[in-house]
């Protein structure tokens, strides 16, 4: 192809951002009344009253709303967004609460005032009465089902699933080695730096709402807030500005801020803002990752996994609004690049009185991901072999893509990797890693008193999930390009790679090319930015668009320069003939001849109008035809494509303090056909960062009561820049995938996946400890110590 | 309210008590038997205006019991309102007052939340009272002179016996310090009644 795909443009957002001139959520409305609200500060409890008369003295207060006030559609629990037959039990929260809340941060009371500190005041002084329920915390007490999150949702159990391919207990039965294995992961969060917020102004004259919300999804946002108030989709903008961070919490939607603020705006016939603060992030938005796992592996002398049965356990927190997402990717992607004779995994998706869970970057991979890498360890312990030569020997071959899994994946569809070379990505990471030399250096390393260890981990990772995205790309007369795709941007460079697509695909400049995402009035059909899937979807789609738009060019040009359209091409925003950069006519100036002109506006434009010339004979606008230079297209694939990679880590673990330190971290990475390759490395180096605070920094303390003791970043422990390897190495495979026009990949969350069970491997090989549970800190690495020690000192 | 009934009942069938005793009311005048129009008034934030309107009493059976009827409106909308008010006699000289209010509010006032509402009713409600109880128990500004009425002496009517217009008396400046007490946008109706609005209403007002 052509000069811009492949090349690590320089991001075209980065000018704006980093002078500072984005424009966040909270950057808008600045006359718009504010919100806040008084959240449940119980993780169980029936409300008995709700006293609002001691708010009623702070100045400033506009309106107070409680689940009473609600009109019908709004008093429905908010929907059920994935729907999945297994899912037997699915609940999920009213936008305020009704009769009980379900974990601390739950919305009881909505205030409305002139500002956001004399809301909060009003809001403090809702004396809201209730009688405490026993909560269920944490895995443990949702398995005992002592006590029950919702009193119609019998053992907790919001869904069991299973599924399965040859079987699975007769080759456990028969293998000459067993192996069981209990594993944990703990929970974290998206965190992102700018939490969720909503603006919204309704027009009384024209009847229409305008909705800005710091979301992965605008078209889903308009869609679920037009069902709740009553619109028509085409009487509701949802637009979405700079994000500051999604990492998947966004996806979900409507969140009761979503809706209540539109509502309270129509209501009040003024603007209405409401901005999330980070206490309410952490208590009122969602988590993820919280799992418990239980493997049974059989396998043979040369380390060959022949059945491998997974249970596991899933905290969905107190509602699934996104349904089964997190533990079906898990149960799928849990096989990674390896092939099992049989497999069978079940799980449970189980209540507790905590903050919901929904996908953060890696959506339940990072989980499956260490349950699988620690059993093929675990393995290549047991018959000590190297932990590559056991990968190795599992690894579906090149020439058996594509590869079905015999399962079906979290689009529905089933789980079919596209493309990829495992062996090769393995022989890479070796080779960056040193992996053949490492114990030279260790022993070198322990003569000296010091611990080193090395692990890796791999992960195959379905990317571009369905159902479509869709493109629009428009000619200006000036020349200059405008492209809109309907999903959102949280800061990925959207703008510049999509920028790159069309530039190459209509030949003109990279800076003529000008990408706005998210804006429903500017491209309405879409689903949204979630399961790296923007690059895939959009990129294709976006491409196909200029493609059209080019077509028509060529033509118009054609026509004007009476030349076959065979003999053109578009270079540098010019329609010439081939070897001839002489002959051409700018894109802009086709522009303006496709679009017939009563009225000159300028110059130009005199070229389109009605006596200037042309066939007399035939209508302006041919029947089949349209005015201007255009294209829409829409990208719709048969299935995920499947990206894949390796990392490997060499740590350092402290003798005394028990702290890790990780020297070097490696990654190879396999995402098809590299668009920016600066852009993609920026992603793996977010994701690492990612994967870093998961393995070894961030958990959510909840207490026995369901108080999440960590709910700030004085308490919440995010890696800083200071935590994350100073050096990320990085080699890229490219195995283009055949599901799409340009053979990418998606490659958004595979620098976070493998965290955990990277870091884990390299511990345990430091330590000569099991890992069997994540994240680690030094106070946890020092027990394990000792309980070793003290294991050790008994046999 | 700390006098027998029959006084707490004449007292509440005032109009000069009740001019003296609405949070924010600014004059009533005389329309007709049991009969007035009423000018409060009141607000709350972006809520604030004046309300007029009418009050009627009715189905009085004296000294227990009669209903009070009002509506009124302003900019920030209208309130109608029906209240029972019933008066038992208790212990020591003192009646007990209960009182059961529906009401229908409309405009910008219907869009604060319901619960919001009911507690301004009921804030307004209990001001109203204590006021009459002030006056019954002497320490209010009509002590020992209920019939006669404001800072000057009332208009008279054309027969030139009966006032028509009732003025409140001048309130003090601490008073009118205490913005939600006194006067709140919920206003006229709401001030008389205590309002206890029922879900249903808060769905009919949208």
């Amino acid at each position: 192809m052509s000069s811009m795909f492949g090349a690590s443009v320089q991001r075209v957002e980065d000018d704006r951002l980093l002078r500072g001139h984005g424009a966040y959520l909270d950057d808008l409305g600045g006359d718009a009344l504010a919100v806040a609200f008084a959240r449940s500060p119980h993780a169980h409890a029936r409300i008995t009253d709700i006293d609002v008369s001691a708010a009623l003295d702070v100045p400033g207060l506009v309106a107070i709303y409680t689940y009473e006030d609600l009109p019908p559609k709004l008093a429905e629990p908010l929907p059920l967004l994935i729907p999945h037959p297994s899912l037997t039990h699915g609940r999920t929260p009213y936008p305020l609460a009704r009769t009980e809340v379900n974990h601390v941060g739950e919305p009881v009371a909505m205030v409305v005032a002139t500002d956001r500190y004399l809301a909060e005041d009003a809001a403090d002084l809702i004396d809201i009465s209730y009688e405490p329920l026993p909560p269920v915390v944490g895995l443990g007490n949702a398995r005992q089902a002592d006590h029950l999150v919702h009193e119609d949702v019998p053992g907790n159990v919001a869904a069991n699933a299973v599924q399965k391919h040859g079987d699975t207990a007769a080759e456990i039965a028969a293998a000459p080695h067993v192996l069981e294995i209990d594993l944990e992961i703990e929970r974290s969060a998206s965190t992102p730096l700018e939490g969720r917020g909503v603006l919204a102004s309704w027009d009384p004259h024209a009847k229409r709402l305008r909705l800005w919300t710091s979301t992965q999804t605008s078209t889903g946002v308009r869609a679920a807030v037009a069902a709740k108030l009553g619109l028509d989709l085409a009487d509701v903008d949802v637009i979405t500005p700079d994000v500051g961070g999604g990492f998947g919490v966004k996806i979900v939607h409507p969140w009761p801020e979503e809706v209540l603020v539109p509502w309270a705006a129509r209501l009040l016939g003024q603007p209405v803002k409401f901005t999330e603060d980070r206490r309410e992030h952490f208590i009122a938005s969602a988590h993820e990752r919280a799992q418990q796992h239980h493997v049974t592996v059989g396998f043979d002398d040369e380390g060959r996994i022949l059945g491998l049965d997974v249970r596991f356990w899933h905290d969905n927190g107190a509602y699934v609004p996104y349904g089964l997402i997190v533990p079906i990717v898990t149960s799928t992607q849990l096989l990674g690049p390896y092939k099992a004779r049989a497999y069978r995994v079940e799980f449970d998706s189980l209540y507790t009185n905590t903050v919901l869970v929904t996908p953060y970057r890696g959506a339940g991979r990072p989980h499956g991901c260490f349950v699988m890498e620690r059993t093929i360890d675990a393995i290549a312990a047991a018959l000590h072999l190297d932990r590559t030569v056991v990968r190795e020997r599992n690894f579906i071959q090149p020439d058996e893509m594509p590869y079905d899994q015999g399962l079906i994946f979290q689009d529905g569809r089933p789980l079919i990797y596209d493309s990829g070379d495992y062996p090769a990505l393995l022989a890479k990471l070796k080779e960056l890693v040193g992996w053949d030399e490492f114990a030279a250096a260790k022993d070198a390393a322990a003569a000296q008193g010091r611990r080193l260890g090395i692990g890796l981990a791999c992960y195959v990772e379905g990317t571009g999930v369905g159902p479509y995205e869709g493109g629009h790309v428009v000619v200006e007369t000036s020349g200059k390009v405008k492209v809109a795709t309907g999903l959102t941007s949280q800061g990925q460079g959207h703008q510049t790679v999509l920028a790159q697509l069309v530039a190459d695909e209509l030949g003109v400049r990279l800076e003529d090319v000008e990408v706005v995402t998210g804006d429903t009035r500017r491209f309405g059909y879409a689903v949204g930015t979630f399961a790296s899937r923007t690059a895939v979807m959009s990129g294709s789609a976006v491409t196909l668009a200029a493609r059209k738009a080019k077509e028509k060019a060529i033509r118009v040009a054609a026509d004007a320069l009476e030349v076959s359209p065979a003999d053109l091409v578009i270079a540098d925003g010019i329609v010439q003939v081939k070897g001839d950069p002489d002959s051409g006519i700018a894109l802009g100036t086709v522009a303006v001849l496709s679009n017939p002109l009563r009225y000159a506006f300028d110059e130009a434009a005199k070229a389109a109008t009605q006596f200037a010339g042309g066939d007399i004979s035939r209508p302006p606008v041919a029947p089949d035809d349209e005015p201007g230079i255009e294209g829409r297209a829409y990208f719709s694939p048969v299935r995920s494509t499947f990206a894949a990679g390796m990392h490997a880590a060499i740590v350092e673990t402290d003798p005394d303090t028990a702290e890790v330190k990780i020297l070097r971290y490696c990654v190879v990475h396999d995402c098809g056909r590299l668009i920016n390759p600066q852009i993609v490395e920026g992603q793996i180096h977010g994701g690492v960062a990612q994967g870093v605070g998961g393995a070894l920094y961030e958990r959510m303390a909840y207490d026995e009561s369901g108080q999440l003791q960590n709910a700030s970043f004085m308490d919440f422990l995010m890696p800083y820049v200071s935590e994350v390897p100073q050096r990320i190495e990085i080699d890229h495979l490219e195995t283009p995938s055949p599901l799409n026009p340009l053979g990418i990949k998606g490659a958004g969350e595979a620098g976070v996946i493998p965290g955990a069970a990277v870091l884990a491997a390299a511990i345990e090989d430091a330590e000569q400890i099991l890992i069997r549970s994540m994240p680690i800190s030094p106070s946890d690495l020092f027990e394990l110590r000792r309980a070793h020690g003290q294991e050790e000192a008994l046999s | 309210m700390h006098a027998p009934a029959d006084r707490v009942w004449a007292a509440l069938n005032d109009p000069a008590v009740l001019v003296a005793s609405i949070p924010g009311c600014e004059r009533l005048e005389r329309a007709g038997p049991d009969s007035y129009r009423f000018v409060i008034s009141a607000g709350v934030a972006s809520m604030q205006g004046t309300y007029s309107g009418d009050i009627k009493l009715s189905d009085q059976q004296e000294p227990s019991s009669f209903v009070l009827t009002a509506s009124g409106a302003g900019g920030p909308g209208t309130v109608s309102t029906s209240v029972q008010i019933r008066l038992i006699a208790g212990p020591d000289g003192t009646t007990e007052l209960s009182y059961d209010a529906d009401a229908v509010v409309g405009g910008m006032i219907a869009s604060v939340g319901q619960r919001m509402l009911v507690s301004v009713g009921k804030r307004l409600a209990t001001d109203f009272f204590s006021s009459v109880d002030d006056v019954l128990s002497g320490n209010g500004a009509l002590a020992g002179a209920p019939a006669t009425v404001g800072e000057g002496a009332p208009e008279l009517g054309t027969d030139g016996t009966d006032p028509v217009v009732y003025l409140p008396p001048a309130r003090p400046a601490s008073a009118q310090g205490q913005a939600f007490g006194r006067g709140v946008l919920v206003g006229a109706a709401a001030a008389l009644a205590g309002v206890a609005v029922g879900s249903l209403l808060g769905r009919k007002a949208r």
